[in-house]
């Protein structure tokens, strides 16, 4: 509720401290903010709360009130409250004024060791070989909460072991604790309510109806959610242990979205991406497009070396000599026989000296390729380019389409001589290799091996979002960070460093860029020299843009900060007529 | 197996779906199931897919509910289908020699029934009969029963099982007539020679008289003599009818709901069922004075499913009171619109806590909700202000209006005003249903002069006052109140003495123990009960509800260890006032005060010394088998570390 004027504070009693807290505040979220974390496996703040678990137990109170139906005050000047009888759970409960809550007390102990041993009765001592292990909630809470010994005699209960659910998330039911937050997330997120309970008491088994399954765009986000290792993500099962997992914070390039992101890597290796919480871009979710497209920056097509074309055969090239190549046959034309594919994937560093080196040969036909596919009303955007935006603010997106086709004609008639695509297989906008064949020089930059690879002149081998640094602005005009995660491989150079040097080959070190801001040696370089032009970036430096992200557009035409709507609140699964 | 609906069949699934609001219509899933199962036997896979169909549902919404009432069935059942009820008071008159007589009988392998809450349906090899074992079918007086299909067969003694199976046997029992000790108001006409269901018999009985007084009353005025009647809800909680009835604000602008608990299950208690059977036409004016005291348009019946006779009864009784214009648009003439629909469960005990009750009229497993902040005065059905009553609460409501708030309210004592059915069953000479002035009956007088006192040669041990959830008390006990000292006899059944005592007068189904009784028999029978019931939403009752079984099980077995009645009581404590709702309580009270109060009966049955610690070097068949067990103290336990994870889960 960004209008809403000043929210209305509430004095709240935590174990014996007095804290303020706007109304609306649920319960277990002042305790943590007061530092008195309550463990939880039901409650996820952007589910609808079933107060299942029973792991946030603490003791609660009101205050006092006198026969004037004012609280009576203590000598600290404070309410004096009347604790209940029972513990409470705090999941479910809103502050409210003059509550008293007691994290920490030999009740709340008994409570947390009482659930912890009921989940673990019937939980099999997998730990060992279970994805979960490090990053448990049920591990975690037993150390800190749990009793040591085991005085269950029993046998437990059997449930099916490695169901397979839906084509990327497999079940363990014996691990579960049927905390219900992967059928609210279903139900409540996904709409798509394909998960459910059956049989009953003890018994009671997660399942999907035998006829349907669990594959929509967002089932792996069930995987994330849920709290120990029932759940598993059929693409990370087993491979990797999580705690050798490095992590980066970056976001998501397969739509104009920008899911905000954790990158899982191992030795230059990604194992997983997993959404990282933005209220104003993705709440804590991601598609599962998105998450696992990431397999290509390993692929065998991945382009390992420069390459330059000498007696009609790519052959591998220095870099110097590939650069150096790459100026000396572009610079021959002039600005109207010569055209630029740039791309909605690329940074706006790498737009920016796309631009340059759009200025240094005098190109004025130069765009972007639009790429575009079925939006949904979750996160997934139409447009599946996740820098438009920045193309757009950096002008070299003409958003017609008119100057790619103006492109491809002028290919095939014979005006364009020298092409130059970065990033994009001309292929997507028509220009096909027979056009191809008519030009005399095609510079490509790029990542993977294709049929437009094998007909260039020169070949300049660049990296993949997770290997570089970079800004790009999402759909709702969000400047948002890339961070590398992983090295690129073979020599592939980071993309920015190629432009860079392929704008000073043409120009000689004399562009116009260059004296205009001095030497770029490194990408912040680049993002100084884009701020001191571009107003929207005035005041910011790459590294200064927030893991969050910062506003810089208003996308769409819509004012600031514009997360999806309904990720914002809880949506209560029952909500009053 | 046909997915082809017949028309008759849809339009009657139709007629269902209209009971609830058009935006309502998961509503309609339980209905639409039992006309599915009635038709077609059983519920196929195309059965699921078909109704979630109908009903703008997701398959897994049908598939979550035929797999958590036990009444519906996956696959056919015999020809004849008997349910031998297994709880207490039928255990202790002899259900289980029954169920073995039944099952050799008919030669049904019960072994291979498998274990868990869903037992596939045992069918004998010639297709003739199923058999299962259900929980308590309101009927504990007239102990052990069975249902065969829709018909309920009273004192079926386990010799009889062959008549019961030859068709011979009749149903139906004697009402004895009421015993001066009674004071006879809701069950005036029960047992009672040549009174039936029809309205006329009703009608000529001085019926609806009070409907038609009530709306001559303001609605305030209703609700006001409900108040000063003092009367307490008698489903169970004894919370004031009349607060509760003003938690409804007179200018509410949503739709108010009145629902009828019909699903009278806790063991132990069997008097809702006499009314519904015998006097539909006294509970239906009490809903009507209700719904017009409450601005009430829709009202519905939850009946359980195990009535269906009485389904049946009511649903007559509903158009014969629309025929009279008792109900129905502009009901009596006064421009007051007001609808009764019957809702039927099937199957589960937790539908009778009043959340789980509205999540299973709204169509999905009877999971209770949180309150706060599901309160139903406030959030209840579809989200609207809702009013529950039980089902004999209701037919007070009746009389209240017939004598006056201030004149009911002089029945009774202070606080626990009026009259109520106590059910008693167990070991007592007569058993049976008898309505008392609250309080002013005495334990001693209930058990020994009304139900007959224990059987020759018999002392009686202990009691359950209130549905089998009330904490146990011993007979030989003395009980401190405020200004005196009572023995057990001389505690006057009402709610306060009842809770001061430590128990609590709940449903009024008193279950009587004679000295020949086991308590751990006693109690395993009962945890069965929680295990089974236990909707397994919360965590503590869940997992605690089945150990708490599993352990009693395995004691009487022979493999109880000396620590087991201390785990007992500490996992029902861990359960109690823990859970989303009262069935915590529920299923932690009754092993809290047996192994509290027959501490003898447990150390018997618990001498094996505590067994080395996981992992298991005996599993619990080893334990019942083996005679000689070393002991390894429990402070730390290996089985964590061999598994791996030192220090960690
Ligand atoms: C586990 C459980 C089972 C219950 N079963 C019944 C029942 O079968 N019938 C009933 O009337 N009330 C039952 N109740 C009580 C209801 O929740 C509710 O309090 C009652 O219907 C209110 O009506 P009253 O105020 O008229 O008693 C049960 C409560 C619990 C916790
Ligand atoms: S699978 Fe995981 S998220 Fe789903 S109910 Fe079980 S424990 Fe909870
Ligand atoms: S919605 Fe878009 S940005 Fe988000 S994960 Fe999916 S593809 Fe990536
Ligand atoms: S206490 Fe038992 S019956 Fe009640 S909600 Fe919890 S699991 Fe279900
Ligand atoms: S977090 Fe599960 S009950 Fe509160
Ligand atoms: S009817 Fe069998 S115990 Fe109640």
């Amino acid at each position: 509720m960004p209008n809403d004027s000043q929210p209305q504070l509430v004095n709240v009693q935590i174990d014996d401290v007095w804290h303020q807290f706007p109304k609306g505040t649920r319960l277990i979220e002042a305790c943590e903010q007061a530092g008195s974390y309550v463990p939880r496996y039901c409650y996820h703040k952007k589910l609808s709360s079933p107060g299942n678990c029973r792991m946030c137990l603490i003791e609660m109170g009101m205050p006092k009130m006198g026969p004037d139906r004012k609280p009576i005050l203590g000598p600290d000047g404070k309410p004096e409250i009347n604790w209940m009888p029972r513990p409470q759970i705090s999941c479910a409960t809103d502050v409210s004024e003059g509550l008293g809550v007691r994290t920490i007390s030999p009740l709340v102990e008994e409570c947390r060791r009482g659930v912890m041993e009921f989940l673990l009765i019937n939980h099999p001592l997998d730990c060992p070989i279970c994805d979960q292990a490090g990053e448990c909630r049920l591990q975690e809470f037993s150390v800190e909460y749990g009793r040591q010994d085991s005085r269950f005699l029993e046998h437990k209960v059997k449930k099916p072991k490695n169901v397979v659910l839906g084509p990327r998330v497999t079940l363990d039911d014996e691990r579960c604790i049927l905390c219900s937050r992967c059928i609210r997330f279903c139900k409540e997120i996904a709409h798509d309510d394909v998960l459910g309970f059956v049989d009953r008491g003890s018994h009671t088994t997660l399942t999907a109806h035998p006829g349907k399954r669990l594959e929509n765009n967002y089932s792996l986000n069930t995987v994330d959610i849920c709290p120990v290792g029932a759940l598993t993500s059929s693409d990370f099962r087993f491979k990797m242990r999580v705690w050798f997992l490095k992590e980066t914070n970056s976001f998501c390039t397969s739509c104009a979205t920008g899911c905000n992101t954790i990158i899982g890597t191992r030795e230059d290796v990604i194992y997983r991406q997993t959404p990282r919480e933005n209220d104003a871009v993705n709440s804590t979710w991601m598609c599962d497009y998105g998450r696992l497209n990431f397999a290509y920056l390993e692929r065998d097509r991945r382009l390992l070396e420069p390459m330059v074309r000498t007696e009609n055969k790519l052959q591998p090239a220095t870099w110097p000599h590939a650069i150096a190549s790459a100026a000396t046959q572009l610079k021959p034309y002039v600005g109207w026989q010569t055209a630029i594919l740039a791309s909605g994937r690329m940074t706006n560093e790498e737009l920016w000296l796309a631009g340059r080196l759009a200025e240094s040969l005098g190109v004025t036909l130069i765009d972007i390729v639009p790429r575009t596919g079925e939006a949904d009303d979750i996160l997934l955007s139409a447009d599946r380019n996740p820098n438009t935006n920045g193309a757009r603010l950096l002008r070299l997106a003409s958003g017609s389409g008119t100057v790619l086709q103006q492109i491809k004609e002028a290919v095939w008639s014979g005006q364009i001589q020298a092409l130059i695509t970065l990033g994009e297989n001309p292929l997507r906008c028509g220009i096909t290799p027979e056009y191809l064949a008519r030009l005399p020089v095609y510079v490509v930059l790029d990542l993977l091996a294709n049929d437009a690879t094998a007909q260039a002149s020169v070949v300049l081998p660049s990296l993949g979002f997770a290997e570089k640094r970079g800004s790009m602005i999402n759909g709702k005009g969000r400047l948002q960070r890339l961070n590398r995660a992983v090295r690129g491989p073979g020599e592939a150079r980071d993309d920015w460093e190629i432009l860079r040097d392929l704008v000073q080959a043409i120009s000689g070190g004399n562009s116009e860029s260059h004296a205009r801001s001095g030497r770029l040696d490194t990408i912040e370089d680049v993002f100084r020299q884009m701020s001191e032009a571009v107003p929207e970036f005035a005041g910011l430096t790459l590294s200064r843009i927030s893991d969050l992200g910062v506003q810089v557009l208003n996308g769409d035409g819509k004012p600031g900060n514009s997360a999806p709507e309904k990720m914002r609140e809880r949506e209560p699964e029952k909500q009053p007529q | 197996m046909t997915t082809n609906v017949p028309p008759d069949l849809e339009r009657k699934m139709d007629e269902q779906i209209g009971h609830y609001p058009s935006e309502q219509r998961r509503s309609a899933s339980l209905p639409l199931l039992h006309l599915w199962q009635e038709h077609f036997g059983f519920i196929s896979d195309a059965g699921v897919n078909w109704i979630a169909t109908k009903l703008g549902l997701e398959p897994i919404n049908i598939f979550e509910l035929i797999t958590f009432y036990p009444m519906l069935r996956q696959a056919p059942a015999g020809r004849k289908h008997l349910r031998v009820c297994r709880t207490l008071s039928c255990a202790m008159a002899g259900a289980y020699p029954l169920m073995e007589n039944l099952a050799r009988l008919t030669k049904i392998d019960r072994e291979h029934q498998g274990a868990g809450m869903h037992n596939s349906v045992a069918v004998s090899p010639d297709g003739e009969y199923s058999i299962e074992f259900v929980e308590c079918l309101a009927s504990c007086g007239t102990a052990p029963v069975c249902m065969v299909d829709d018909v309920l067969y009273e004192n079926v003694a386990p010799e009889s099982a062959p008549e019961l199976l030859g068709g011979s046997l009749s149903p139906g029992t004697q009402h004895p007539p009421p015993h001066p000790l009674e004071r006879r108001l809701v069950f005036k006409n029960i047992g009672r020679e040549g009174y039936t269901t029809d309205i006329d018999c009703y009608l000529q009985n001085g019926g609806y008289e009070q409907l038609k007084a009530a709306v001559k009353m303001t609605r305030a005025e209703i609700v006001n003599e409900v108040k000063t009647s003092g009367l307490r809800g008698r489903g169970g909680a004894g919370f004031p009818c009349g607060v509760k009835w003003v938690f409804i604000k007179p200018d509410e602008k949503k739709p108010v709901y009145l629902i009828c608990n019909a699903d009278e299950s806790e063991p132990g208690t069997f008097k809702d069922r006499y009314i519904i059977h015998q006097d539909p036409h006294q509970l239906i004016e009490g809903i009507l004075i209700s719904c017009f005291a409450l601005n009430v348009h829709t009202a519905y019946i939850y009946i359980r499913g195990e009535f269906p006779e009485g389904a049946k009864i009511l649903a007559r009784g509903i158009e014969e009171a629309r025929a009279h214009h008792f109900l129905g648009r502009n009901a009596l003439g006064i421009g007051f619109d007001v609808e009764i629909y019957l809702h039927r469960g099937a199957g589960a005990y937790i539908c009778g806590e009043e959340t789980g009750l509205i999540e299973s009229l709204e169509g999905k497993r009877a999971y209770p909700r949180i309150k706060p902040p599901y309160f139903p005065a406030v959030l209840g059905l579809y989200m609207c202000p809702t009013i529950v009553n039980n089902v004999e609460t209701l037919c007070h409501v009746k009389h209240i209006i017939a004598m006056g708030g201030a004149e009911y309210a002089m029945l009774g004592r202070p606080n626990n005003t009026g009259t109520r059915i106590v059910c008693v069953s167990g070991d007592v000479v007569r058993p049976g249903y008898f309505e008392i002035e609250v309080g002013a009956v005495t334990m001693g007088q209930l058990i020994n002069e009304m139900a007959g006192g224990p059987k020759e040669g018999r002392k009686v041990k202990a009691v359950i006052p209130g549905g089998s959830s009330a904490k146990v008390l011993r007979a030989d006990e003395t009980f401190k109140l405020k200004n005196r000292e009572i023995s057990f006899d001389e505690i006057p059944m009402d709610f306060d003495t009842l809770a001061a005592v430590g128990s609590m007068a709940g449903s009024g189904g008193v279950i009587v123990l004679d000295d020949s009784r086991d308590m751990v028999w006693a109690l395993n029978n009962i945890n069965e009960f929680y295990a089974h019931e236990s909707c397994g939403q919360c965590t503590p009752c869940r997992e605690g509800s089945l150990w708490m079984k599993k352990i009693t099980e395995r004691m009487l077995a022979g493999g109880g260890v000396t620590q087991d009645p201390a785990t007992l009581k500490n996992v029902a404590d861990n359960i109690a006032g823990r859970t989303i709702c009262a069935f915590g309580e529920a299923c932690a009270w009754p092993t809290q005060s047996f192994v509290d109060k027959f501490p003898d009966d447990f150390a018997a049955r618990a001498k094996k010394p505590v067994p080395p610690p996981l992992p298991p070097e005996y599993t619990a068949e080893e334990l019942i088998a083996e005679t000689e067990i070393p002991s390894v103290p429990l402070a730390h336990d290996p089985g964590w570390e061999k598994a791996g994870a030192a220090g960690t889960v």
